[in-house]
Order: structure tokens, then sequence, then C-alpha cells
């Protein structure tokens, strides 16, 4: 668990660095004005959240394959951290839509099933709080946490499949990355302590599973 | 001709959405860290 609490210092402080980057040495656009660089946050966050959801997906697969209950207590730890996220980038998309769009929100498919994504976690923690016997809590939530690691891939692909008011990707299109270099270096490198921050957030919170795991057994056991 | 015009000054919306996400991941990260603290102590 040390080295979750080291990799969270080393994110925060990665996350400062990102910061002062994008406000101090990172170029204004010339349509959007400073509202842009709230991409060096959002996308970071859309990215981290998406790979934690992916995770809880494969860990509850392969729970249910080999029912190893490490593999449970990290999807709990993934999708816990992923809510997280994925809040904040429910925030900040409208704080950068307001000024660029003209509105907060709009009820199109990148936006909408973001939304539905986030309900559908807080319903996988909200399940895992409800059950008591370990294995069936696992189980159960291991199909949920599956579910709704599918709606990731949809997530990404909804700007081609669907008419919708969201930017396509910048940088993961077929065509290369669609802005200025310092731009990209920026979005890379805030990605990069947005990465190390979800590895040190995750690990702590395995830790938490890991020792409320063992207290559960202890309680069983003297029962 | 090219027509040169200042970038619009939204600047507060960036200081909003970064304060939001400095505030959440710091105080994630300090609860996290409480949590795990509490549930060390429960052990011993």
């Amino acid at each position: 668990m040390r080295t979750g609490r080291v990799l969270i210092v080393i994110g925060l402080l990665g996350v400062t660095a990102a910061y002062v980057r994008a406000i101090a040495f990172t170029g204004v656009e010339a349509v959007q004005g400073p509202a842009q660089k709230i991409m060096y946050v959002h996308v970071p966050s859309a990215w981290c959240a998406f790979m934690a959801f992916s995770l809880v997906g494969i860990c509850s697969g392969l729970y249910l394959w080999l029912g190893d209950r490490r593999l449970d207590t990290f999807s709990e730890a993934s999708a816990e951290v992923g809510i997280v996220l994925t809040g904040l980038v429910l925030v900040t998309g409208p704080i950068w839509g307001k000024p660029i769009w003209g509105t907060w929100w709009q009820w199109e498919p990148r936006l909408t099933s973001t939304l539905f994504l986030f309900f559908l976690f807080v319903g996988y923690l909200t399940l895992r709080r409800a059950m008591f016997d370990p294995a069936e809590r696992a189980r159960y939530s291991a199909v949920v946490g599956i579910l709704g690691a599918m709606l990731v891939p949809f997530i990404h692909l909804s700007v081609y499949m669907f008419r919708t008011i969201h930017p396509r990707p910048v940088v993961l299109n077929p065509e290369g990355p669609t802005m200025p270099g310092a731009f990209v270096a920026t979005l890379l490198f805030s990605l990069s302590a947005f990465t190390v921050l979800y590895l040190g957030l995750v690990t702590t919170r395995y830790g938490l599973g890991r020792l409320r795991e063992l207290r559960e057994a202890r309680h069983v056991s003297a029962a | 001709m090219f027509l040169l015009r200042e970038p619009p000054d939204n600047s507060a919306f960036m200081i909003a959405a970064y304060s939001v996400v400095a505030v959440v991941l710091l105080t994630y990260s300090i609860m996290l860290m409480v949590r795990v603290r509490a549930e060390e102590k429960r052990e011993r």
C-alpha cells in the first residue's frame, strides 16, 4: 500500500506540473481561447476513466473464469476510481461546453452514454454494498461489471456512429493528431500524470479492499 | 487579407474547471488515505 501512496503523491505533483505547463507554457488557441485548455484535464480524466472501467470488465471476466477473490477486489477498486474520474469528465465537459457550444449540456450520444456509464457503475457499487455473501456479491457484480465495460468502446465510437456535436478524438484518430505539436505534448504530459495518479489511487483502494476482506474472513471464522 | 482578432476571454471557465479537478482529486486522495489509516488501526 506504501507504493500506492507514493504513486498518489507523484501523480498529484505530476498533475500540478501539467497545470503549470498548460497555463503558462502552452499557447492559447485562437478560436476557443483559454477554455480550450480544459481539454488538458477533461481528456486525460476520460481516458483514465475508460481504462478503469475496461479493467473492471477484464478482471470481472477473469474472476468468473478463475474464481480468484483478488480480481474481484481489484474490480471494486477500479470501479470506485473510475466513478470519481467520470464525475470529473461530466463536470469539466459542460464547463467547456458553455463558452464553446453556448450550452451546458446536450442530450447527444457521447454525453448521454457517458452519463449512463456513470450511473451504471454507481449501481455496481450500490449492488456490492447490498449483498453480504462475498461469493455471491463477487459473482453478481462481475456480471454487471462486464456489461458496464461493454459501453466503453461504444462511447469511444459514438462520435463516428452518430451525428453529434462532440469533437472527434484529436489524438487517437485514423488521420493522426489534429492539433499543433505543443498542444499534443501538453496533453500527453497530463495524460501520463493522470495515469500515475490512477495507478496510485487504484493500488491504495485495492489495499483497503484486501484489509476489509481479511477482517470479513476473520469475523466469519470467529462466528 | 488576414482578419486578425484576439481570442475570446473565457479564462474564468478554465479556472473553474481546473479548480474543480484539483479539489476533487485532492479530497479523494486524502479521504482514501484516511480510510486506509482507519482500517489499519482497526487491524491493530
